[in-house]
């Protein structure tokens, strides 16, 4: 029932605002189905915290990591539409968009978040194909949402890389469906079907397959060398859209990865998938680190963190045991303190109106609360305690000491390199020269709450972890490391 | 031209898949193919051509003798052993799977090699076109409601795509990709 809830509220959220021509009836329907796909979302994770997969119809079905997943998109989801209402506002005061652009934004923000909704819980691979194809679709114009040449550029390079790299995992997506003989009439392929026939794949197919798989989804989750579409989408799109994007969307994508990774191993053995991601993990922390270095764009910089942060749980599963457990952490810290950071660059750009970093100084002077967000977001991505991404970084690690030492070493080494190019950034952003003409207006208390309640979430979540979420890990981390 | 003939080889496949078993749902998926891939994309391409004055850009990254040299070689590493189990897939079309892996192979090849936005456009969808071929051949077809899906999200790609080329136009005066340099900070 309640996937129907969530895709019924979103999609019909989306089409009433295009209807509407007042402004605070569509902020409010766009609170309020985020609201009620919260709540669904939370229905769900009890249900498949109590009774294992959920499956409400053929259609759908939601495994522990999915429900994971969905907690995600939901709470993120909600924090980012209450962001956005507040941001958008802020953006019409400044003469930078009217209302046409507040109601486009909102009807395909709704889009957005079915979108990803059905994505995860989707029950049929090639219906999961089609609606990871149609986030690309719903968001294309809401990274092109300024109309600037620099955001159609980034646009449509987002929209043919991710085109180019979801067909190519369609294709991989076809070739796992040879596993399955023989279907009864009028029924779907489904993800435990598919696992259940496994063995019947021929498996070299099966590694073929899982190669387009995991370059086709690795170009959405942003993993290098395929990752090049993802700064100058994510450092172009609105604010809150850059967090769903680096926050959200590409956990989506990691999760089709590994539901892939699960059959594969079942027909080719473990090391054969662990190698690539390890291969994969390496060149998206290596890159990413060696960018952020020299990066002038804080937007940007927060989008290489990302690949990195991908990098980071792609590098959990290749190492597996107890990184396996540390990568399903990781993405929940992570999407947290990602969008949290992604928020408090909003809030930059609206009083710096700039994304350089040599242009933005001394903002504990000019927008303190927003840089003490950003302070603990910049120590909460670099992985310092108590924050959870440092436990988390602690485990990979310790996972891949035993038998991937030299791997371990450089990630480290890696690691070392991102949190001085990270560090040396935020520090002249904070404590960098005072610039008096824009201390004089008091921020937005609507701008602060969402990023500081996923700050402080993300916290809580280091140091104590319900029951609820405790046990939905556990059943994943059971589940991915057979 | 040339998409609207792969498009309608594929449009027949499915027609003929039709023929043999008489199923209403696969002749309303062949139908709609038709009409999307046949008669709606190309009048797209010609709208955006006649609105914009453009001229379809066929230039390339790499020259002639480079591109006819890679094109040879994708489609000798469609045919080496390492994809030999695809071409297996179902042994009574080993040849035509070959063919239709070095034909998804060269569609992508075509996609990062072409300078001109049109020019990438007709790539992804050729590519999309050559994986229907190829999972056609293999058997694996899937469910008319799924493939009423793909083609749903065909025809929106294809309408925002549209739409982004004209953007691209009124900001950089060209389709040229390579002019495109706005994201370099």
């Amino acid at each position: 029932m309640e996937p129907f809830i969530i895709i019924t509220i979103l999609f019909a959220g989306a089409f009433i605002s295009l209807l509407l021509k007042q402004r605070s009836i569509i902020e409010f329907i766009a609170a309020v189905a985020s609201l009620i796909s919260l709540g669904a979302a939370i229905s769900i994770a009890f249900k498949v915290a109590s009774g294992g997969t959920y499956t409400p119809s053929p259609l759908f079905s939601i495994d522990a990591l999915g429900a994971i997943v969905l907690l995600i998109v939901s709470f993120v989801g909600f924090l980012s539409s209450l962001y956005s209402i507040a941001y958008l506002r802020a953006e019409t005061k400044q003469n930078i968009i009217g209302f046409h652009r507040v109601r486009q934004y909102f009807v395909l923000c709704n889009l957005f978040l079915a979108t990803m909704f059905t994505a995860t819980m989707s029950a049929n691979p090639v219906l999961t194909w089609i609606f990871v194809e149609a986030t690309t679709l719903s968001t294309a114009f809401l990274i092109s949402f300024y109309n600037k040449p620099s955001s159609t550029e980034a646009a449509w390079k987002y929209l043919i890389i991710n085109s180019v790299g979801l067909l190519l995992g369609f294709f991989g997506t076809l070739l796992y469906l040879t596993s399955v003989q023989s279907l009864p009439e009028h029924s779907l392929i489904t993800w435990s079907l598919l696992t259940a026939n496994a063995q019947h794949l021929n498996p070299l197919v099966a590694q073929i397959a899982f190669i387009f798989i995991l370059i086709g989804y690795g170009t959405k989750m942003g993993l290098a060398p395929m990752h090049t579409w993802l700064p100058d989408a994510h450092g172009k799109a609105p604010a809150p859209i850059s967090a769903l994007l680096s926050g959200v969307l590409l956990n989506v994508a990691f999760l089709v990865i590994v539901r892939f990774k699960n059959i594969t191993d079942t027909i080719v053995g473990k090391e054969y998938t662990q190698n690539l991601f390890i291969v994969f993990a390496l060149s998206s922390i290596l890159i990413a680190a060696f960018v952020i270095l020299t990066q002038r764009n804080y937007k940007r910089l927060l989008a290489y963190s990302s690949i990195e942060n991908m990098g980071v749980m792609a590098l959990g599963f290749g190492l597996g045991g107890l990184g396996i457990f540390a990568a399903i952490l990781h993405m929940i810290y992570h999407s947290l303190i990602k969008s949290s950071l992604f928020f408090a660059a909003g809030n930059i750009l609206l009083r710096y109106r700039s994304t350089k970093i040599r242009e933005v100084t001394g903002m504990l002077s000019n927008i303190p609360s927003t840089a003490i967000v950003f302070m603990a977001g910049f120590l909460a991505v670099v992985g310092l305690p108590p924050f959870g991404l440092f436990f988390t970084k602690i485990y990979i690690l310790s996972a891949g000491m035993q038998h991937h030492l030299v791997v371990t070493g450089a990630t480290i080494l890696l690691l070392a390199i991102l949190f001085i190019g990270f560090l040396r950034h935020v520090t002249s952003m904070i404590f960098g020269e005072k610039q008096p003409e824009l201390a004089k207006e008091k921020e937005s208390v609507w701008l602060v709450i969402p990023p500081a309640t996923l700050i402080i979430i993300a916290l809580l979540l280091s140091l104590y972890m319900p029951p609820l979420l405790n046990s939905l890990i556990h059943s994943a981390v059971a589940q991915y490391s057979l | 031209m040339l998409y609207q003939t792969q498009s309608l080889v594929i449009a027949t496949m499915l027609f003929m898949s039709f023929y043999e078993t008489r199923s209403l749902a696969l002749f309303i998926v062949a139908l709609i193919t038709l009409i999307i891939k046949v008669f709606v994309a190309p009048q797209f391409f010609n709208a955006l051509i006649k609105k914009q004055v453009l001229a379809l850009s066929a230039s390339t990254y790499l020259n002639t003798p480079l591109t006819v040299t890679a094109l040879a070689a994708l489609t000798a590493i469609a045919h080496a052993d390492v994809f030999a189990p695809l071409a297996f897939l179902l042994p009574l079309n080993e040849s035509l799977l070959s063919l239709m892996l070095a034909a998804i192979f060269v569609s992508f090849f075509l996609i990062i090699n072409r300078k001109g936005a049109i020019s990438q456009m007709l790539g992804i969808l050729s590519l999309e076109n050559c994986i229907v071929a190829f999972a056609f051949l293999a058997g694996l077809e899937q469910s008319p409601s799924l493939q009423i899906g793909i083609l749903f999200v065909i025809f929106i790609w294809l309408s925002i795509a549209t739409i982004f080329v004209s953007m691209m136009y009124k900001h950089f005066g060209t389709l040229d990709v390579t002019t495109m340099a706005h994201l370099k900070d």
